[in-house]
């Protein structure tokens, strides 16, 4: 047999060997394609429907749906969090009312700004707690955390549910609105106020000045149980910007304070009894020592419970006296709703939204990060193994 | 009819080179002539580089269901349709051939130019069977270079484009394949 002359005899040998479909599966095909390559199942063929439809639509045309799903979301997100945070019907121009399912951290007095006239008015006190106590008894996390460190005592548990009497510890912050002129008048109402309801004035820092500069801060403590009648005649001094109270149920740690107290009282006694049958010196030594130890429990207990016992008792009212035009942060304002107070809502509701979406964005990277370098890395291996086939098979 | 028109599939005289598609409708009609245009094409490439029928059909259908939903995304400005088509045909055809590797050897299929074409002389179907061998005895490589130009009837410059090589470099190695058949050829005859 001979071998081909040339290529041009090759080429068309080969060309003759070029593999035909078989018809069968050249008609198959073409029906398929017909019926524009349907898939399986009805849902399958839905999800494939929906997939073709996107994969169908140049990635410009994608461009506004995109961005409209995303404002949508982002909307959407900012609703529900200005609904989470505000979580308060009053129309606008008109006091807030009371927000009793939040719980408030006790302020600490606060600090007189610089560069205005301030004067700092002397705290003046009527049934007041010891001096130095008001600081330190609101460091509440503190107590509280010294409460959980302990071992679980049996009739505490975690909400100390079977006390008889809860121990409720209330704040309250108010913001009033006023002229610069009335700023020091209802200053000294306020301090009546106070003295009438047989409060502390912890700290006050009056200023003087134009319209939006002149104003007063005050740290109160007021008796809880004459926190309403306070806080009505407070009200009354001036227009009521905002006004936020608060409450912490503070009985767990109470209950825990007094049986840890007693506890300790219990073992203080029984060390003085073994103190009198002891022996000898070095028996009366030791329990001599652990007596210094329950009796420095003793003490801690009762400091506690002292400051936890004040808490209840004594409720923390921070008021502030503005003069000028309310601020977004007095949520809510006196007056009637105007075009500031829209552009105030708007600016709020922007700022939210930005904040969703940074945050959206922040809980996204990482993955979508994670997800296009995982398809960089399959496509980079898909791309060698392919090659790798060719040159192994 | 030029000669790069001769080698594809029959009753087609019209390349597609439809501009990018601007509407669903259009991106059909140019999705069906290329269908229509290269439906033999490819599949004579996929059973050439497989060397087995039923795999063939697989990836030629393969090929043209993935094409068929992805017509959208294809870009006139990156290259001709049919190399693109061919790019998703060659992806197929290697996921098949991986895949047959990681299984257990399947039996091939030999190649019978007796079903092919109708034997003009028993001396032309021993040069055809001898020709069938070689291939068949040729790298994967080289068999698909040979695929691409002599089933598929692409030119040097689409195989370049297809391989992601400049032309000459596919010239050149086309050469070298079409050698290295010779070569073998001649030692079977």
């Amino acid at each position: 047999m001979r071998p081909f002359r040339d290529e041009t005899e090759l080429t068309v040998a080969l060309r003759e060997l070029r593999p035909a479909p078989r018809p069968e599966f050249a008609a198959e095909l073409d029906a398929r394609a017909a019926a524009g390559f349907p898939r399986g199942s009805r849902r399958a063929a839905a999800v494939a429907r929906l997939r073709e439809r996107v994969a169908s639509t140049p990635p410009r045309r994608l461009i506004a749906p995109a961005g409209a799903f995303a404002v949508a979301a982002v909307v959407l997100a900012t609703a529900v969090v200005g609904i989470t945070q505000s979580g308060d019907p009053t129309p606008p121009g008109g006091p807030k009312t009371s927000r009793l399912d939040r719980a408030q951290e006790p302020r600490l007095p606060s600090v007189a700004q610089e560069g205005s006239p301030v004067q700092e008015v002397t705290p003046s006190s009527s049934a007041a707690p010891e001096a130095g106590s008001a600081g330190t008894s609101y460091s509440g996390e503190a107590a509280t955390g010294a409460v959980a460190q302990s071992p679980p005592l049996p009739e505490t548990g975690p909400y100390a549910a079977q006390a008889g009497r809860r121990e409720i510890e209330r704040s309250a912050t108010v913001v009033l609105g006023t002229d610069p002129a009335e700023v020091r008048a209802d200053a000294a109402r306020v301090f009546d106020a106070v003295h009438a309801a047989d409060g502390i004035v912890l700290s006050s820092s009056i200023r003087d000045g134009e319209a939006g500069a002149a104003g007063a801060d005050f740290e109160l403590l007021i008796p809880s149980s004459k926190l309403g009648d306070a806080l009505a005649a407070l009200s009354a001094i001036a227009e009521v910007r905002s006004r936020q109270e608060s409450t912490q149920d503070i009985t767990a740690p109470t209950v825990s304070a007094a049986e840890r107290l007693r506890e300790a009282r219990a073992t203080v006694e029984g060390l003085l009894r073994q103190l009198a049958d002891a022996d000898t010196d070095a028996e009366r030594a030791a329990v001599e020592a652990r007596l210094r130890s329950e009796r420095y429990r003793v003490a801690a207990s009762r400091s506690r419970l002292s400051s936890l016992e004040r808490r209840a008792n004594f409720s923390s009212v921070s008021l502030r006296i503005q003069t000028g035009a309310a601020t977004s942060s007095d949520e809510g304002g006196g007056g009637a709703w105007g075009v500031d107070d829209g552009v105030d809502g708007a600016g709020r509701i922007l700022a939210v939204g930005a904040g969703v979406t940074v945050i959206g964005m922040a809980i996204l990277a990482p993955f979508v990060l994670l997800a296009l370098l995982a398809w960089l890395g399959r496509r980079a291996w898909l791309r060698r193994a392919r090659r790798a086939t060719l040159s192994r098979a | 009819m030029t000669k790069r028109e001769a080698g594809r599939s029959k009753g087609v005289n019209q390349t597609l080179v439809a501009p990018a598609a601007e509407t669903p409708a259009e991106a059909e009609v140019a999705f069906e002539r290329l269908y229509r245009s290269s439906r033999d094409d490819v599949y004579a490439y996929a059973a050439g580089i497989l060397r087995d029928t039923t795999a063939a059909e697989e990836v030629t259908a393969t090929a043209f269901e993935r094409a068929y939903r992805k017509r959208a995304r294809f870009d006139p400005s990156r290259g001709e349709p049919r190399a693109w088509l061919f790019g998703i045909a060659r992806n197929a055809a290697l996921d098949e051939l991986r895949r047959r590797g990681r299984q257990a050897d399947l039996a091939r299929e030999p190649v019978d130019p007796m079903a092919q074409a109708a034997p003009e002389a028993v001396e032309q179907s021993e040069r055809r069977l001898a020709l069938a061998a070689a291939l068949d005895a040729l790298a994967a490589g080289d068999r698909e270079l040979i695929a691409l130009k002599f089933f598929a009837g692409l030119d040097n410059a689409e195989i370049a484009d297809l391989l992601e090589i400049s032309e000459s470099n596919a010239g050149t190695r086309l050469h070298r394949a079409m050698t290295k058949l010779r070569e073998a050829c001649d030692e079977a005859l």
